[in-house]
């Protein structure tokens, strides 16, 4: 029994998989991930060629290897199952071998590509056993790392911690055989030490509380990610009062203070106090910022700055998607057309902002070619504009 | 007539859930809509909201419907829903100046009129408070203050009472009342019918989505026949104990 009702959850999760895969790896995606795959690829090619061997080469590699080598663990259990799965506790072993199966194939692409990146960087200065091991090793810490992640649910191990720990393991396993071969033995007994203590914490039955309330984040989580892309009807919103930003929304007073202008109103406190749309468009302009001050390269920091306005361009638009089917905008005396002004308005001006950053920072890395950064407002003002658009178009379609 | 359904059928999908609903609303009536649950009551106001496309007949509010003039329809009409809706990222005040907004109110207005509400359901120093962060009846004490910071011609209140407390229904049944005595009207749907037998003026009784009788409740004794009774028994008596749960 246990086995079929896996299997009918895991094919209820490819199916969204698929559904939203469908959005993630639009054709403009893949053009850019392509770009993206070939500039990193001359890049690395280049630096191969040019740098001589060094300790920060190894440090960098191990962190970022460090970094991937974290499968999910995705058990697909309901919040119902906590009333109705525990009779049949003992049963549940091909459910959950279901689980790790599935979890652990969800996971394997970015090691690999990642391992085939690093690969090429490890090859400036290092021998064939040493990469043999390293390689090996990251394989025996990518299934520890999700044996930790399997047990620690059913503990009282804090999540971070444990996260943390084998973050530190893992950098310093790799690390340790790039400075030695030798020291393969010993992360071989970090790896062992590793298990050894989180299974003497492992609860004797299973807590249900803790995988149903760990499988939901996970599952939020995914949803979070896939957010960055497209619209997600099962994304849990909430909210956060940010005192310090409060300064930054409008408060209407007399012509102002009317049903023209009361979405705009509305749309700026959903986009402060939003728990993580801002930090999600500070993290990708992090990110990308990074990326192309690392790689200086005139074409990468184009593609990456008009990318990056693309997916917070698509992000901006959630505010609108969730505040057009509640409710209220159903029932008060607005006409839809000044929700949709009030849109434009309010995403032209965040966009604006946030266009005049990737500027910047573009004039910082390239002040030679500062005239090429101009485009980046007017593409965010035309991506916004046509998808908008389609977004209403969609609204539209719906509401008939 | 501030409300006027003729012949409403409808539902949410082909099959209609309300059949043939004919009734009126004055000004300054309290009206109570009363039936069991899924009697009908909450698909008959999702389509005075508009919320909901008849099958068939029409919806008047101040003589224009929905499609001729919808800012103007729903500008008559003030909402209050079974389970409070509120937006998260918004505190009380911001709340309060959405709706406003909404209706076009100016920000005099809103100063003066939302103090004595505020004061009402006793929620002054909360002002700068996220109501998701309320109990229950609390965050149903924001959808009062709404809607009735607006003085529309026209309240609907889905199942008034859940969730507040014995203060909370007072006030709000003077609020009601005090609207009424400005001309204002209220459609009130509930199956609470001891409580709505204390004020409201009229009743329509909804039974398995057609309306089954409509008048005050002396009007309804004298149509069963049962002169002292209340209203639980008449409607027992109309239904014939019919729960259609």
């Amino acid at each position: 029994m246990s086995k079929s009702l896996f299997e009918s959850r895991m094919t209820e999760d490819v199916k969204i998989r698929s559904y939203y895969g469908k959005f993630i790896f639009n054709s403009h995606f893949l053009v850019f991930l392509m770009i993206a795959a070939g500039v990193l690829l001359y890049t690395l090619l280049s630096l191969r060629e040019s740098l001589n061997p060094s300790i920060y080469i190894d440090v960098l590699s191990a962190i970022i290897l460090a970094v991937v080598l974290n499968p999910k663990y995705r058990t697909l259990l309901k919040e119902a199952d906590m009333l109705f799965l525990p009779p049949y506790e003992k049963h549940m072993d091909n459910y959950f071998k279901g689980a790790k199966i599935y979890s652990l194939s969800l996971g394997i692409t970015l090691p690999v590509v990642t391992s085939l990146a690093i690969l090429i960087m490890l090859t400036i200065g290092h021998d064939v056993l040493t990469l043999s091991l390293f390689f090996i090793m990251a394989i025996i810490l990518y299934f520890n790392t999700f044996s930790i992640k399997t047990l620690a649910v059913n503990t009282n191990l804090n999540r971070l911690a444990v996260t943390l720990s084998y973050l530190f393991i893992d950098f310093t396993s790799l690390f340790l055989i790039l400075i030695h071969p030798a020291f393969f033995i010993l992360a071989v007994i970090l790896v062992i030490l590793s298990q050894i203590f989180v299974r003497r914490h492992v609860f004797e039955n299973i807590s249900w509380m803790n995988y149903t309330s760990y499988e939901k984040d996970q599952q939020q989580s995914y949803y979070q990610t896939v957010s960055m892309f497209t619209n997600v009807k099962s994304i849990d919103k909430s909210f956060k009062r940010r005192r310090v930003l409060d300064f930054l929304l409008p408060v209407y007073k007399g012509e102002k203070f009317d049903k023209k202008h009361m979405y705009e109103y509305l749309f700026y406190r959903s986009f402060i106090r939003d728990h993580d749309l801002p930090m999600i468009v500070l993290r990708i302009m992090i990110l990308f910022f990074i990326i192309m001050f690392w790689i200086s390269n005139l074409y990468v920091s184009l593609i990456f700055s008009l990318f990056g306005i693309y997916i917070i361009v698509l992000q901006m638009s959630q505010i609108y998607t969730a505040q057009a089917y509640l409710l209220w905008p159903k029932v008060w005396p607005v006409k839809r057309s000044y929700i949709q002004d009030s849109y434009i308005r309010y995403s032209h001006k965040v966009v604006f902002i946030i266009t005049l950053i990737f500027l910047f920072i573009f004039i910082i890395i390239h002040p030679a070619q500062f005239y090429l950064s101009l485009i980046f407002p007017i593409w965010g003002y035309l991506l916004n504009r046509v998808y908008s658009k389609s977004i209403y178009k969609k609204e539209e379609e719906l509401s008939d | 007539m501030v409300l006027e359904l003729k012949h409403l059928t409808g539902g949410y999908s082909k099959e209609p859930v309300i059949k043939d609903i004919s009734l009126n609303i004055k000004e300054g009536e309290i009206v109570g809509l009363i039936g069991l649950n899924g009697a009908g009551k909450s698909t008959t106001i999702k389509h005075i909201l508009g919320l909901l496309r008849p099958h068939s007949g029409t919806i008047e509010v101040r003589g224009k419907t929905l499609k001729e003039d919808v800012e103007e329809y729903r500008r008559h009409l003030g909402y209050i829903p079974e389970s409070p809706i509120l937006y998260e990222e918004l505190t009380l005040k911001e709340h309060i100046e959405m709706t406003a907004m909404a209706y076009g109110l100016t920000t005099e207005e809103v100063e003066k009129r939302k103090g004595p509400l505020l004061k009402r359901f006793r929620l002054e120093d909360k002002e700068d408070t996220f109501p998701s962060h309320f109990s229950k009846g609390m965050k149903q004490k924001v959808m009062l203050i709404c809607a009735f910071i607006v003085e529309p011609d026209l309240y609907i209140i889905d199942e008034p009472f859940l969730g507040l407390d014995p203060l909370g229904i007072e006030s709000l049944i003077e609020l009601m009342i005090s609207e009424r005595d400005k001309k204002r009207s209220i459609l009130m749907s509930t199956h609470i019918l001891s409580t709505a037998e204390r004020y409201c003026d009229r009743y329509i009784i909804i039974d398995q989505g057609e309306k089954i009788a409509d008048g005050s409740l002396d009007d309804l004794r004298e149509k069963t026949g049962l002169l002292n009774a209340t209203l639980d028994e008449i409607y027992i008596e109309l239904t014939g104990g019919n729960v259609d749960e």
